[in-house]
């Protein structure tokens, strides 16, 4: 029963989800303070050379993620300075970020004699609980099988959305982003929020980027992120901002970019191009139905100031 | 030109680190894209689909309408324009060959423009999330074409997946050695662009919706109207640069050389050229001689990455030295006369640096 297709699509979903699922956390935390940074596509890509190079060398998976998401935060810093200190274009900025990440992890994936592009992962991901338990017919493999990143990736959901809403750091937070000439008024720092938002993104993505090469490729390859970045700048949006509703999402599309995988074993011919194409067309057909909806919930949602540097003068 | 200063000093530390001598590097990169005639040919020749995504994204991003698409439209225009090329007999005209050629790619490219921008104009739909979706999808389905099935495009008499060759009357003719009449074409449609958004009616339209959605609707332009035309531009201006990839470059379909992010390249061609269509121009040849030395360098034993890196530092530093030029006119206007005009990127023909 463990064996059938559906349970082990289902499975796969969430791990497949999972680095989407960091991502687009992050970007929710950036986004909600008023800063878009579209490089989330390469910081993972940096995060998860990062993530790999740290991998091989020490072998412990916690101080690879840490790399990974410091190495995303890092870079992102680099979008905050532009966007926020110089108010440049923030699509543009972002754009320049995804060249010079997929290039620097271009570069140092390939560097040296022994270039992590042909190296073996050092980092063995195991799963967090007893195998007794991940025998249990069906729940097992779908809940209790998988690694502790599947359960961290869960519990930081839980902990944005409160943080966001039950806090007076998000409420600051929420502030900047939708108000930044009140939010100041009222004394709030909101450079640098705004800086530390945007580090919290460059992290989310640093630490997907890392789960992504670790736990569901395995080895590292040039531009390997294959657009999971882009994908969940998009879940950000069809969410609206939402943590609970990325969840959801990232496990949708965790399970539509493992449905290769699934229709294989079922045998049913696909040509695996369009495979590829499924996330990516459900995403585009997503957002035009949401923006068709009556409601149009997600325009609500949208942080007022999103995309707006904040000057000061102008108050 | 202090920002690029800046670049090359960052790029300088990074080859000194990784063990390569960066006078001789950079000595290298000069010697393989700005020495001598084949090298310029070899610059303009690259720069050619880099002025038009330039331009396809300095058209729409100038009415706010950010068409992050020209990657997929590129990929779409070279689809339609190499299929038109194997299918059109060889005994029509040959300006009339090309014609239906590089039409076939705008064509194609304004269609699958069409896709984000006929939500965008009725709904409202994100056309940022919209176009990069499609980006992926027509790289998809280009793969598809070559690799992934025996199409029309893909050539039956090899066993590695390749595609057809287009016919020698598809090809477009040479300028100088491997130069082709492409650069012209791109050249001649950055001039036609400039003079559209300079001196027609639809050109103050879209300049006043880009400068202000809310005083556009206000004095009746047709905002959706506007927006499916400019994207419609911007789309075909994309899918002519893979029309001319297709006959000028690669002479078949072959997503691997197309696939190199021509169309996010021009974007942040764009923004350094500060929208402007002529900016387009020098600054697409800048970044075409940076990445046409990549190959020189794995000569010296400096990988192909570097070049990439180089080129996003670059960006950054551009980018980020705009900031000053931009910044130093705010500072000045509130001093200025009352009649100051508002930053608009008028003064950008030296894009190149800053």
């Amino acid at each position: 029963m463990n064996d059938s297709v559906l349970v082990l699509s289902i499975a796969s979903a969430l791990v497949a989800g999972t680095p989407i699922l960091l991502a687009a956390l992050g970007e929710i935390v950036t986004e909600r303070a008023g800063v878009m940074n579209l490089g989330v596509e390469g910081m993972m890509l940096v995060g998860a050379v990062s993530a790999f190079w740290a991998g091989v060398h020490t072998g412990n998976l916690a101080v690879a993620l840490l790399v990974g998401g410091l190495a995303g935060s890092l870079l992102s810093l680099v979008h905050a300075v532009l966007a926020i200190t110089l108010r440049v274009n923030q699509t543009v900025s972002g754009l320049s970020l995804v060249i010079v990440g997929s290039g620097l992890s271009a570069f140092i994936g390939n560097v040296g004699d022994s270039p992590l592009l042909e190296a073996p992962n050092g980092v063995d991901v195991d799963p967090l609980l007893p195998a007794a338990l991940a025998d249990v017919p069906v729940l097992g493999p779908i809940v209790f099988g998988h690694d502790i990143v599947v359960y961290l990736a869960f519990a930081a959901v839980a902990v944005t959305g409160r943080v966001l809403y039950r806090t007076t750091f998000g409420l600051s937070l929420r502030a900047v982003g939708e108000d930044p000439a009140a939010a100041d008024a009222a004394g709030l720092p909101v450079t640098r929020i705004r800086y530390l938002a945007t580090a919290i993104g460059g992290f989310g993505a640093g630490v997907g980027g890392g789960y992504l090469v670790l736990a569901v490729l395995g080895t590292w390859q040039t531009g390997m992120t294959a657009g999971a970045g882009w994908i969940a700048v998009a879940l950000v949006i069809l969410a609206g901002w939402r943590p609970w509703l990325a969840l959801i999402g990232a496990y949708v599309f965790g399970a539509l970019r493992g449905l290769g995988f699934t229709l294989q074993i079922a045998q049913v011919d696909i040509p695996s191009d369009f495979l590829t194409m499924i996330p990516f067309v459900a995403a585009y057909l997503v957002v035009v139905l949401v923006s068709a909806s009556p409601t149009r919930a997600r325009r609500v949602a949208a942080p007022a100031a999103l995309g707006e540097p904040y000057r000061r003068e102008e108050r | 030109m202090l920002s690029l200063v800046v670049a090359l000093g960052l790029g300088a530390a990074i080859l000194a680190v990784t063990g390569a001598d960066p006078l001789e590097a950079y000595r290298t990169m000069f010697d393989a894209s700005l020495n001598g005639t084949a090298a310029i040919e070899r610059t303009l020749t690259y720069a050619t689909p880099l002025i038009l995504t330039g331009l396809a994204a300095a058209v729409s991003f100038r009415m706010r309408t950010y068409n992050i698409g020209a990657e997929g439209q590129l990929f779409m225009g070279a689809i339609a324009a190499s299929g038109v090329a194997l299918a059109l007999p060889a005994d029509l005209p040959t300006p009339l060959i090309l014609l239906a050629v590089i039409g076939a790619g705008a064509v194609a490219g304004a269609v699958w423009a069409g896709f984000a921008a006929i939500p965008k104009a009725l709904l409202g739909t994100d056309e940022i999330i919209t176009t990069l979706m499609l980006n992926f999808v027509a790289l998809a389905f280009m793969n598809y074409l070559i690799f992934g099935s025996m199409s029309f495009w893909r050539d039956p008499d090899r066993p590695v997946p390749q595609g057809k060759q287009i016919p020698d009357h598809a090809v477009l003719p040479a300028i100088s050695g491997r130069l082709h009449i492409g650069f012209a074409i791109a050249v001649v449609l950055a001039v036609v662009l400039w003079l559209l958004l300079r001196n027609t009616t639809f050109g103050f339209r879209l300049r006043t919706i880009g400068d202000s959605h809310r005083a556009a609707t206000y004095a009746g332009i047709g905002v959706p109207a506007a927006t499916i035309a400019v994207m419609s531009i911007s789309g075909a201006l994309a899918g002519v640069a893979g029309a001319i990839e297709v006959s000028g470059v690669t002479d078949r379909l072959d997503p691997k050389a197309l696939a190199i992010e021509l169309g996010y390249t021009g974007i942040v061609i764009a923004a350094v050229a500060r929208l402007h269509p002529l900016g387009v121009v020098p600054v697409a040849a800048l970044l075409a001689a940076i990445t046409t030395a990549g190959g020189s360098m794995q000569s010296i034993g400096v990988q192909v990455e570097v070049v990439v890196l180089l080129q996003g530092l670059i960006f950054l530093a551009v980018t980020a030295g705009e900031f000053f030029v931009t910044n130093r006119l705010e500072l000045r206007r509130p001093a200025a006369a009352p009649q100051a005009s508002p930053p608009t990127p008028a003064t950008a023909a030296g894009g190149g640096g800053s």
